[in-house]
């Protein structure tokens, strides 16, 4: 019999039964192969690894994280209360100490999805790190976690949640964003006048392959991680950096994967894309979850792995060199913002969203208030073609009095206005969120 | 049945052979003796001899049996030499499977479509044969990944040590089900117990005839139903563990079971528990473990914890416990500790045995430890019934807690809420307020209940699971346990994937003389997806299990 050398909780939940449409990507039949490889290597017979199911998240563990309009059930379905409630089971069997590790194999993905809700973008509704996150926040009153976000696309909607959060360092690896969705994702988007520092954005090449991959990791993911000292460390874990996948351009392999978890060691990780669901997914998820598991994964590969035809460009591997010097300053040595008001007055920032998915257009225009002693109260006016006028309010964790003072005031300043048809309070404080 | 039919169970358990002969009307008699372990076949023919010494051996329709023949063969190691052959393709490090003293793996990969990667190294075989057949070994395991989707490799490792051997199990003929390392442990025992087994059924089949019964002879398995003697011949490992399965199917059998219930049978060492829902018995998810050795031996889901009527009591401070372990007999019945049995004596909740034995042990104890007699007997009862509850719920939990994969599922999943607690064993009857307080559910000790094991026995349904898979892109669909493999169109549906699973189940139990038809049969999982490849679709994959489940021919109730 295996023995896993680190207890493993697996939250399996494939949501057979749900799809975007019969065609897309995200549709049933996406994680059925990775199923039967799991089941056909007896991966649940493994001595200390357990299958766990999934919670169902509740409207209240959303409304902690995100602005939904007109509201939580609105924007989402049954599938996305349970995979984000998956990650919040792989959250509670690590800090109960179930477990020393867990990983959320669930669908559909989350990190595409930003603070202010209005649908669909990137086939993501939901953010199921961050309300993963900020459950464990409110519950356990962990203070530094830091997402490593190995997606191939950029996870846009993790860096807009936590883009002024100083607690919450964000690092993603991914396909260049001038070549591929979102577009974002660049060297230099390094997060708020509060957080400036802890959104860390490495954006490689186009046929990066392992070799690529885990030199960022080795030079510049973890030196990151080491100073930041996190008490928590997730896997924001996309599979879409594989060389067969259908809707990306890298070239990263079932080993890669797995050596890049044992690398990294993520306390949880959360499964995001990945769409060779026959050539990818069964290798891939299972060699993270012998990596995780500390279970020899050296005999997992490919049916058609060919390493010389995988072998990265010369150019391609100076290019990551250099970027590695930029990266490090980046988070070492960070800018200041230029030209910050002062504090007590409003930072804002005016951003348009597009829904890929749902083709919709949304328009934010976001506020922070300077503040010396937290990360500043935070609002957000949006409107969308599918939705009027509404306002986000968000009273942060561990927000000083006054900032907590001027959000109630705004409250009922913007309740008073009547400009607003929804308007969305989050007050981290006093632990309530509603909706008025 | 018809009028004048008789059904002959038997239960060859690890202390007694349990018998009885049932005919329409009820038990027409029973049998009980000491299980001579070393001999299980003086053991069988003595209880058949015996039980059928006053019955008209031609009105015996059907001998259903129940041994520990294949079970102690594994559990004491007294296994035959067992070259196993695998391939395993890229995944785990197949290394990590090894099991009995030649375990060879060799090139060779199919993938989890059934596709084949790598051809089979057939000379590789060929050398391994020859090396078998030099150290006399004569029974062989070949089993392959992924050989339900695609038994091709498994048949030409057959094949290829088809002269060198007397048999040979192939994985995929044990089950339909996906899971490559229990498929492995399960061949192999199927295989190191293949020729004990059948030389056991040969002197059973020549025992019954000189007796002149002409039945059909049936083995019981660990799902609680039975299989052909035939059959079993080739599939010996699943007649494992068969007798936790007697007794629940003997309670199905002796009771009207229609809601979720608990079955408990408090035996003098351990309670075994399983749970009933909508009156039907669970089935544990993956298979039987045998010395924690995960098989695909199909089982029902039960429970044991060291709780009974011999059960020592234990006092440590002011803790008060019972069991796991036994000393002997209670001292009611001349043991020299006392035991559960003697706190339900002294209380006067039962009469058994010698009283006076178990007042002196308890108040002795009692003394001991600063404590009267009357609440060390109530403490070691609240114990053991706590005991008994705990686990009880914690296997309820468990099911509860069983990951789905579908929303359905995850929102409409049924909840288990027993009502009913079905008690058979010696203790049940000083037990039944107490566990009637303590699940807050009925409790129905039924009459004959010391010979359960062989009424379920005599009763048990014949069952089998099949399970279908058909890639309509790849036109093809198989079964691969009953060994179908046939073309499907690109216009094949679930719906029809449904029918024909049922028609060659029925099929199948028919060619073996079970009398079924296909209302018999069952769909428990059934499942399509379209497959896409590009955006464009490709085809459907189609997946449709389907069993005869677990149940009675009659009711005795």
């Amino acid at each position: 019999m295996i023995r896993a050398k680190n207890r493993m909780g697996l939250i399996f939940f494939p949501a057979f039964d749900w799809a975007i449409s019969p065609t897309h990507p995200e549709r049933e039949e996406r994680l059925l192969y990775t199923q039967d490889q799991l089941r056909e290597e007896g991966v649940f017979d493994i001595e200390g690894l357990v299958e766990f199911k999934p919670d169902i998240a509740t409207e209240e563990d959303v409304m902690r994280t995100h602005f939904c309009f007109p509201d939580v059930a609105g924007v989402t379905t049954e599938s996305h209360m349970i995979s984000a409630g998956g990650a919040i089971k792989a959250a509670r069997i690590v800090m109960d100490g179930q477990a020393d590790k867990a990983f959320a194999l669930v669908r559909p993905p989350g990190h595409h999805a930003m603070k202010s809700v209005h649908g669909n973008r990137g086939f993501c509704n939901i953010n199921n790190e961050a309300i993963m996150i900020e459950y464990i926040r409110d519950t356990y009153g962990l203070k530094k976690i830091a997402v490593v976000d190995t997606d191939c696309h950029h996870g846009d909607g993790t860096q807009d949640i936590y883009w002024n959060d100083p607690d919450v360092l964000y690092i993603s690896i991914h396909q260049d964003g001038r070549t591929l969705y979102p577009g974002s994702g660049h060297v230099d988007e390094l997060g708020g006048p509060a957080a400036i520092g802890k959104t860390i954005n490495i954006p490689l090449p186009p046929e990066t392959s392992d070799e690529g991959i885990l030199y960022a990791i080795d030079e510049m993911v973890l030196p990151i991680l080491a100073d930041f000292g996190p008490e928590l460390i997730v896997n924001s874990a996309g599979q879409d950096n594989h060389y067969t996948d259908p809707i990306t351009n890298m070239s990263f392999s079932a080993q890669g994967y797995a050596i890049l978890n044992e690398k990294l060691n993520p306390d949880i990780a959360v499964l995001e894309g990945g769409y060779s669901i026959q050539g990818a997914l069964p290798y891939v998820n299972l060699g993270i979850i012998l990596a995780m598991a500390g279970i020899d994964y050296s005999h997992v590969r490919e049916p058609d792995y060919n390493r010389d035809a995988l072998r990265q460009d010369a150019r391609i591997t100076s290019y990551i060199k250099k970027l590695k010097d930029v990266v490090l300053e980046s988070y070492f040595n960070p800018p200041s913002y230029q030209g910050l008001p002062p504090v007590g007055e409003f930072m804002t920032r005016k951003k348009n969203i597009f829904y890929d998915t749902d083709g919709i257009r949304e328009t934010q225009l976001e506020s922070i208030l300077r503040c010396g002693e937290c990360a500043g109260l935070f609002s957000l006016e949006t409107y969308s073609s599918v939705y009027p006028l509404s306002l986000g309010i968000e009273i942060p964790l561990h927000a000083c009095g006054n900032c907590e003072k001027e959000g109630m005031k705004l409250l009922n300043d913007a309740k008073k206005s009547g400009k607003y048809s929804t308007i969305q309070m989050i007050n981290r404080v006093k632990k309530e969120y509603f909706r008025t | 049945m018809a009028k004048f039919d008789l059904f002959l169970g038997l239960d060859v358990g690890g202390t007694h052979t349990d018998a009885v002969l049932i005919d329409d009307d009820g038990i027409v008699a029973h049998y009980k003796a000491v299980t001579d372990h070393d001999n299980l076949l003086r053991s069988v023919r003595a209880a058949i001899e015996e039980i059928t010494r006053d019955a008209k051996k031609k009105n015996i329709k059907r001998v259903n049996l129940s041994t520990t023949l294949s079970t102690n063969a594994i559990v004491e190691n007294k296994l035959e030499n067992v070259c196993v052959i695998i391939s395993a393709g890229p995944g785990i490090d197949p290394g990590n499977f090894t099991i009995g003293s030649q375990f060879y793996v060799v090139d060779g990969s199919i993938d989890h479509r059934g596709t084949e990667i790598k051809g089979l190294d057939r000379n590789g075989i060929s050398r391994i044969a020859e090396e078998a057949a030099g150290s006399g070994i004569r029974v062989f395991a070949a089993v392959t990944k992924f050989s339900t989707r695609n038994p091709d490799h498994e048949n030409e490792i057959a094949e290829a040590v088809m002269t060198a051997s007397d048999f040979v199990t192939r994985g995929h003929m044990l089950s339909g089900q996906l899971n490559f390392p229990r498929r492995i442990v399960t061949a192999y025992f199927n295989s190191a117990v293949w020729r004990l087994y059948n030389g056991f059924a040969d002197a059973i089949d020549a025992g019954l005839r000189e007796l002149g019964i002409e039945a059909e002879l049936n083995v019981l398995k660990a799902d609680g139903g039975t299989m052909p003697l035939g059959l079993s011949r080739d599939l010996p490992v699943e007649s494992i563990l068969s007798g936790p399965a007697a007794s629940v199917m003997g309670i199905a059998a002796l009771c009207d079971i229609t809601h979720d219930s608990i079955i408990l049978d408090i035996g003098g060492t351990t309670t075994d528990i399983a749970i009933f829902a909508d009156g039907i018995p669970l089935i544990e998810k993956e298979g039987i473990s045998l010395q924690s050795n995960p098989t695909l031996v199909r089982a029902l889901k039960t429970r044991s914890i060291g709780v009974g009527g011999d059960s020592v009591i234990h006092v440590n401070g002011r803790d008060v416990s019972v069991g796991p372990d036994r000393k002997g007999p209670a001292m009611a019945a001349g043991g020299k500790e006392p035991a559960l049995v003697d706190a339900f004596n002294y209380l006067k909740i039962i009469t058994f045995m010698d009283a006076g034995a178990s007042e002196r042990g308890i108040s002795g104890l009692a003394a001991n430890n600063g404590m009267t007699p009357e609440n060390l007997a109530g403490a070691a009862i609240d114990f053991a019934v706590a005991r008994i509850k705990d686990e009880v719920y914690r296997m309820l939990d468990d099911i509860h807690n069983r990951p789905v994969y579908t929303i359905h599922e995850m929102l409409e999943g049924k909840r288990i809420t027993p009502d009913t607690v079905y008690v058979m064993g010696g203790p049940a009857e000083a037990f039944r307020d107490m566990l009637a307080e303590a699940f807050g559910a009925a409790v129905v000790i039924p009459k004959n209940y010391d010979v359960a094991n062989a009424i379920g026995a005599a009763l048990a349904k014949t069952t089998i699971d099949i399970e279908l898979f058909a890639d309509t892109g790849r036109g093809v669909l198989l079964i691969p346990n009953i060994g179908v493999r046939q073309n499907v169109s690109t216009g094949y549906s679930v719906k029809d994937a449904e029918r024909d699973v049922r028609a060659h189940l029925a099929k199948h139990l028919q060619s073996l003389g079970v009398p079924v038809t296909e209302q018999d049969t069952e769909i428990i999982e059934s499942s399509s997806f379209n497959m896409v490849e590009g955006f464009y679709s490709s085809g459907r994959d189609i997946r449709v299990k389907c069993q005869i489940k677990p149940g009675v021919i009659k009711r005795l109730s």
